[in-house]
This record gives structure tokens, sequence and C-alpha cells, in this order.
């Protein structure tokens, strides 16, 4: 039995759900530290060191990164001399080491997540799962294959006011769902600076996501959030997707588009509409659920109720219009956008949390319990699948339909 | 090279930095990140977000030793020690006395002996309890919270420097609500950022002018946010030692090494007043500035101050010329 097969039992012995809230209800003992790796220690992988860093028991056991100033910032991080690699096959040798994150830019994630999964490990991977069709479809068939544990980094499927909105949606209370309109509105460049001294390929490292060679762009980057979530409230992935979008306003030499519209077909009428712009941020982050009797409006920290005016139980009595008439007078204008306040979705405080720490606690409670994460390879490919149509659409200016895609229909 | 500001609402104030690039396309990618860092810190240590680092300690941690990572265990430490250095004047865990003078509601309410006394019980430093091998915190007692509110800007203030540092920038002020501006390099061909004391009580003058580089300033005063109660007006900063708003300081400027330690320090200076010369030897290399009053007159603390000729009734000419600021 090795270490990771001991700390799979040992736990499962323990049990409890895999989402538990925020609680730390699974005390750590000594033996039962989760030592993780990082493979890709950018911005986002620094966050998600901090964020894992906040669960009992977890200690970083390597960093692994192609830039050398990125050990320093990991170190500050853990606080300690963790070990260091330059080379993502150099750490999956590393001894004692429980699972990996992958945070490296979108083109890497098939390369690194299958070779994490082969060699025996665990792996946290970042969203979106990956930047073709033929990488999502590597990463869930190796998952299967190696029956190692795969979390997709969609830290919103364990939002709270999330869950709370789908449970009010699974029971009906917002109707029938039609629509979801997805905003993912700024007004930045979205380029980071790049140190003096940086060679070509390392500026374009520093700034993957503007670059087609390892991005997806914002259809990737930010829309994979509000995908996963539509694919949650239809209850599967889209069928169709048309796309537009372009490099329109920050014209300086970056290839991703700088605004996309995506517009997803589901199986049963619904639609899936993304907008990503980088130049006006009033609508910021924002979902809007439309149900025939409700709305739900979702951001980045709370999710509000909109109820539509009642629908009459029954028609109108006929004999009471025919007998009494009916009163004229000026068109009166009655589609304003509603201004009014709405419901905010309550949250027990035991289930409160932030959507990052929430991810990574339950990522580190399905290690110790051995069980499969919630946000798992098949809805993982569910998006992944989704945001590459998206980009084809865009690219070609046509209208693509999913099913058809040889490809889906050979892993579906 | 040429000058460019940018400001944003961060924090419950407005962050402005300025800063020297080749072109407005490398400053617009300094601010990306370095703003980017201070929404990081706000979502971290932010108690109005209830999916912050904090509210999360303070929800669990009268309950349970609730784990945190190591950025946040320290600066929570940091905290701690700077009671300590402060004999208590600096305090994270005030809230529940601000609360039960209304400040959070932004109105004032004198409260009564039994509801002082209450909320004096669930505050106290010396109650946080830390294990830094762990890496754990906990209360002693059930009702306590922590506020990093007076030392969380400074210390956004630092890490929006550093990350400023690690691009390459040689000159910049951050800038977090004019209470703590770091003053990174200098302006070219000049021997610092030219910062300026106001009068606490006519702003438009100034009292001192400094020029740093490399080090940060904080200014703690009772001119931003008060109330007036029963025809008597009380500054917004609380004495954690008596429960009481503060009395007789109208502002203390500290100039030091970092952000985190002046905006902490100067607030608890502001707190000390007269009392607060006796602990500066506690912390190297700092200057400070303070405007106490009496019923009588006003007077001015200096120590190891830089501007030899502190000057009063001076009109200022600087205005900040920030940049638009985001809509939030």
């Amino acid at each position: 039995m090795n270490r990771r097969e001991f700390i799979g039992c040992a736990a499962g012995a323990v049990g409890g759900a895999l989402l538990l809230g925020e609680s730390e209800r699974l005390f750590a003992a000594p033996s039962d530290q989760i030592n993780l790796g990082i493979i890709g220690v950018g911005s986002r992988g620094q966050q998600l060191m901090r964020t894992f860093l906040r669960v009992p028991g977890v200690r970083f056991a390597g960093l692994c990164d192609v830039y050398e100033p990125r050990f320093a910032a990991g170190r500050k991080i853990t606080g300690e001399n963790t070990p260091i690699y330059h080379d993502h096959r150099e750490i999956l040798n590393a001894r004692d080491i429980d699972a990996l994150i992958v945070s490296t830019p979108l083109s890497f994630h098939a390369d690194h997540i299958t070779a994490v999964l082969e060699s025996g490990h665990h792996v946290y991977g970042e969203k979106s799962m990956a930047l073709t069709v033929d990488g999502c479809n590597r990463i869930r068939e190796t998952v299967k294959r190696s029956g190692k544990h795969y979390q997709v980094g969609l830290q919103y499927h364990y939002a709270p006011w999330y869950r709370e909105v789908l449970k009010h949606i699974q029971a009906g209370k917002l109707g029938k769902i039609t629509q979801v309109y997805a905003y993912w509105h700024r007004n930045n460049s979205w380029r980071r600076p790049v140190p003096a001294g940086a060679d070509e390929k390392l500026a374009r490292l520093i700034n993957w996501r503007l670059y087609k060679e390892y991005s997806g762009g914002l259809v990737a980057e930010l829309g994979s959030h509000h995908i996963n979530f539509a694919n949650e409230v239809f209850g599967g992935m889209p069928e169709s997707v048309i796309g537009s979008g372009g490099v329109d306003y920050w014209k300086d030499g970056r290839e991703t588009d700088d605004n996309v519209q995506v517009t997803y077909r589901y199986p049963s009428g619904q639609t899936l509409f993304f907008s990503a712009i980088t130049t006006n941020r009033l609508d910021g982050d924002q979902i809007r659920v439309y149900g025939t009797d409700g709305s739900a409006v979702l951001t980045e920290a709370d999710a509000t109720i909109y109820y539509e005016p009642k629908r009459p139980e029954s028609a109108v009595q006929q004999e009471t219009i025919v007998q009494h008439g009916i009163v004229t007078g000026a068109t009166y204008r009655s589609e304003l956008p509603y201004r009014g306040v709405g419901e905010k979705v309550p949250v027990p405080a035991d289930k409160m949390g932030s959507p990052d720490y929430l991810a990574c606690a339950s990522f580190i409670n399905s290690l110790r319990a051995n069980k499969r994460p919630e946000a798992d390879e098949d809805k993982a490919w569910n998006e992944g699948i989704a945001v590459c149509f998206g980009n084809q659409a865009i690219a070609q200016g046509q209208r693509l339909t999913l099913d058809e895609h040889p490809a889906k229909a050979a892993a579906a | 090279m040429r000058i460019f500001s940018q400001s944003r609402n961060a924090m419950g104030t407005v962050f402005a930095i300025h800063l020297y690039a080749e072109s407005e396309a490398q400053a617009l990618s300094f601010f990306e990140v370095a703003f980017e860092e201070v929404e990081r810190l706000e979502e971290t240590l932010s108690k109005f977000r209830p999916s912050s680092e904090i509210c999360r300690i303070n929800r669990l941690a009268a309950s349970q030793l609730v784990t945190t990572d190591p950025e946040v265990f320290s600066l929570i430490e940091q905290s701690l020690f700077y009671s300590e250095q402060t004999a208590g004047a600096f305090d994270i865990t005030v809230g529940p006395l601000m609360r039960t003078w209304g400040f959070f509601r932004a109105e004032g309410h004198f409260p009564d002996a039994q509801e002082l006394k209450a909320a004096r019980e669930r505050t106290g430093f010396e109650k946080v309890l830390l294990n830094r091998g762990a890496r754990t915190i906990s209360f002693a007692i059930p009702g306590m919270e922590l506020d990093l509110g007076a030392i969380g800007k400074g210390y956004a203030v630092d890490c929006a420097v550093e990350i400023l540092r690690e691009a390459s920038l040689s000159a910049a002020l951050v800038v977090a609500g004019s209470s703590t501006v770091y003053a990174l390099g200098t302006p070219p061909e000049e021997d610092g950022w030219k910062i300026h004391v106001p009068d606490p009580l006519d702003r438009t003058r100034k009292i001192s002018t400094v020029r740093l580089r490399d080090q940060a300033i904080s200014t703690s005063g009772n001119y931003e946010q008060f109330f007036e109660l029963d025809g008597r007006r009380y500054c917004h900063v609380m004495d954690p030692r008596t429960g009481m708003p503060v009395e007789g300081v109208l502002q203390t400027t500290l100039i030091g090494s970092d952000g985190a330690m002046t905006d902490a320090v100067s607030n608890a200076l502001f707190v000390l007043g007269t009392d607060g010369e006796k602990l500066l030897s506690n912390f190297e290399q700092v200057g400070v500035l303070s405007v106490l009053t009496d019923s009588r007159e006003q007077r001015i603390l200096k120590w190891n101050w830089p501007d030899a000729a502190v000057e009063r009734n001076e009109i200022i000419n600087f205005e900040p010329s920030y940049g638009r600021a985001q809509a939030s």
C-alpha cells in the first residue's frame, strides 16, 4: 500500500459529504496531511495555493514552472523552502505528493493533466478543460481509464448561492427556464506588464491569454463558468452555437478577440447567450436566468430572485367584458424594465463561503474520503467542448451543430 | 517617460496610482496587475464581503480552530504584534465596540454602561489565539470579530507596490484614499515624491512637505468621519482600551518603511495622543508629525520628522489629477 492508497482508506473510514460547507469538520491528523504539487505558479495558480492552504492539513510539496521568478512567489505563499521543478515530468516523480494542481496556460492542459493522471496522481485542473476537442476527449478518457480523481476549476459550481438558485429552479419556482443571458463585462486591456529584458517568447507566455497558440480567449477564460451553469440549468450540453467577436478596440497585436458574443441552443429549445466585452463594465459579471414565473440574477457575491406578475388562474369571465364593456384611453408604456427590488436568495450560515475555498476544500475532502469530485470530468467535458465549438463558430462565422461533430459522437 | 494616473473604488475608498511609463499601453498593464492585487486583498480581508477569508474566520473562530494561509495568518500575527507594541492602542478586535457606538450605521448612539461592558468583553487582541505551527486562529470567547480596516489598506498598498516592482516599474505613487501613500522610487530628475501634510483645520493649507523615496506615509485624522451627539463631536476612531472615541487629537502622520506599519501605527498614535511619544522608540526609522489639541490651543508633536521647517498655513497648490473613476 502506497501513501496515497493509505490516505484514501484511512479517510474513507471517516467519511463525510463532499459539499461539506466551510466548517472544518474533518480535522487533519498528521497522517491525514495532503501534500500537493502545482504545475503553473502564475496569478491563478498562486491564488489556488493560498486557498488550498486554508484547508486544514494541506501542504505544498512541489512547485513547477518554466519562469524562474514564479518560484520565489510560490515560496512566499507557502512560507517555506518548497522544492522546485523546472519540468512537469520531474514533479510527477517527486516523492510524497498526493495530488497535483494544473494551472498552466490552456493549451498545455491536455498534456499536463493526462501526464499527471498517468503518473497515478489525482488532479485539480484549471478551467477550461482543454483548448481543443481532442484535448478534452483525451483528458476525459484518461480520467475514466486511470480511475484517478479530476476536479475542474469551475469554482462557481460550489458557490452556495448558485446551489440555492438551482434548488429554486429544480423546485419549479421560476417556472420553465427558457433563456440564460450571461455577461462578463470589463473595462480593461487584459494585458499584463512584461518585465524589462524579457524576450518575445516570455512576453507571449506572460500574456498567454491574448494569443491563440495558448488561449481560447474570453469564451474559455470567462464564459466557461457561465456555460457550466447553463449546462446545469438545462440539464446537459448545448446542441448548436453561433458566435461573433473581434479585436475591435485593443488593437495591440493580440490575437484573441476583445469582445465575443455566443448563442448556444439546447436540445429542448432553450438558449444561453454569453457576452464578454473589455470596454465597459456596467454589467460586470452576472448571469440572468429567465423563467416563465421568475428570474434569477447571479453575481460573484450573491443571487437575487424576481418573480413575474402572477398569471391569472383562469381566463377572465367572458360575460364580465361583454356585459360591462371595457374602457378606452391613451396607450400606456407597459414594458419598461423592472426596476424594483428582488428577493435576495438566502444562504444558510453554515453553507456560506467563497467559491474558491469551497471548491478547494471539496477537492481535498474528495481525496480524503476517496469520493468523486462534484465538478468532474463529465461536467468539465460538457463545458470544455461547448467552449471549443463557441470559438470555432466565431472563427468560421457559421452555425455549428455539436451533435454532428464526429469527436462528440465518438466520445458521448 | 510620462506620468499616468488611474483610480478605482476599493476597500471602501478610492485607490489611486500615479506612475511613469513609456506608453499608455504599458501604463494600462501596470494598472491592471496593481488594481487586480488590491481587489484580491479586498476579497481576502473585507469584513463586508461574506465570502472573504476574514468573514470565514469570524464565522468559525469562536467554535473551532480555523486554519488560514500564511499570508492572512502573518497579517493577523503582525496586527497583534502592533497591539503589543502600542499597549493596545491598535486593536483589530475593536468591531463590537464600533458597533455599540453605531459607527457602522453612520449614526451615533451613546451606549449605556451595560452595553459598553458587554462590548468590551468581546474586544481585546489578547483574546485572539494563534498557533503558528498549525496556522490556526481561534477566539477565546464568542461574539468577537476581526476587522483589518486599520491595517488592510496599508497592506494592500504594499502588495500593489511589490507587484509593480516585480514588473520592473521604477517610479510610482500608490495611494489608498490619501490615508496611506507609498512612494516607489522617484520621479525622473527628482530626489523624491513630494507629499504635503495638510493642516487638519484647513486642509487647503499645509503644515509640512516631505520628499519620500521607497517609503510609506500614513495620516489619521478626525475630519473624514465623525458624528455629533448631544452637541458634542465624536470622531470615528475608537480607543480600544477605554471603549470611548478618541478626543484631543486632530491628526497624526507617520513615515516608515511600509504601508501596513504606517497605517496601523498612525492609527495607534492617534489613539495615544501625547502618550504616543513614549512608544515611538519601539519602531525603527519612523518619523511622526501629530497635531494635538486641548480646550485652549493646538500643539504639534514632531519626532524624527524630516522637514526641518514645519510651516503653518502655506497654501497647497498640488491637486491630484486622478483618472476617471470606474463605475461600481
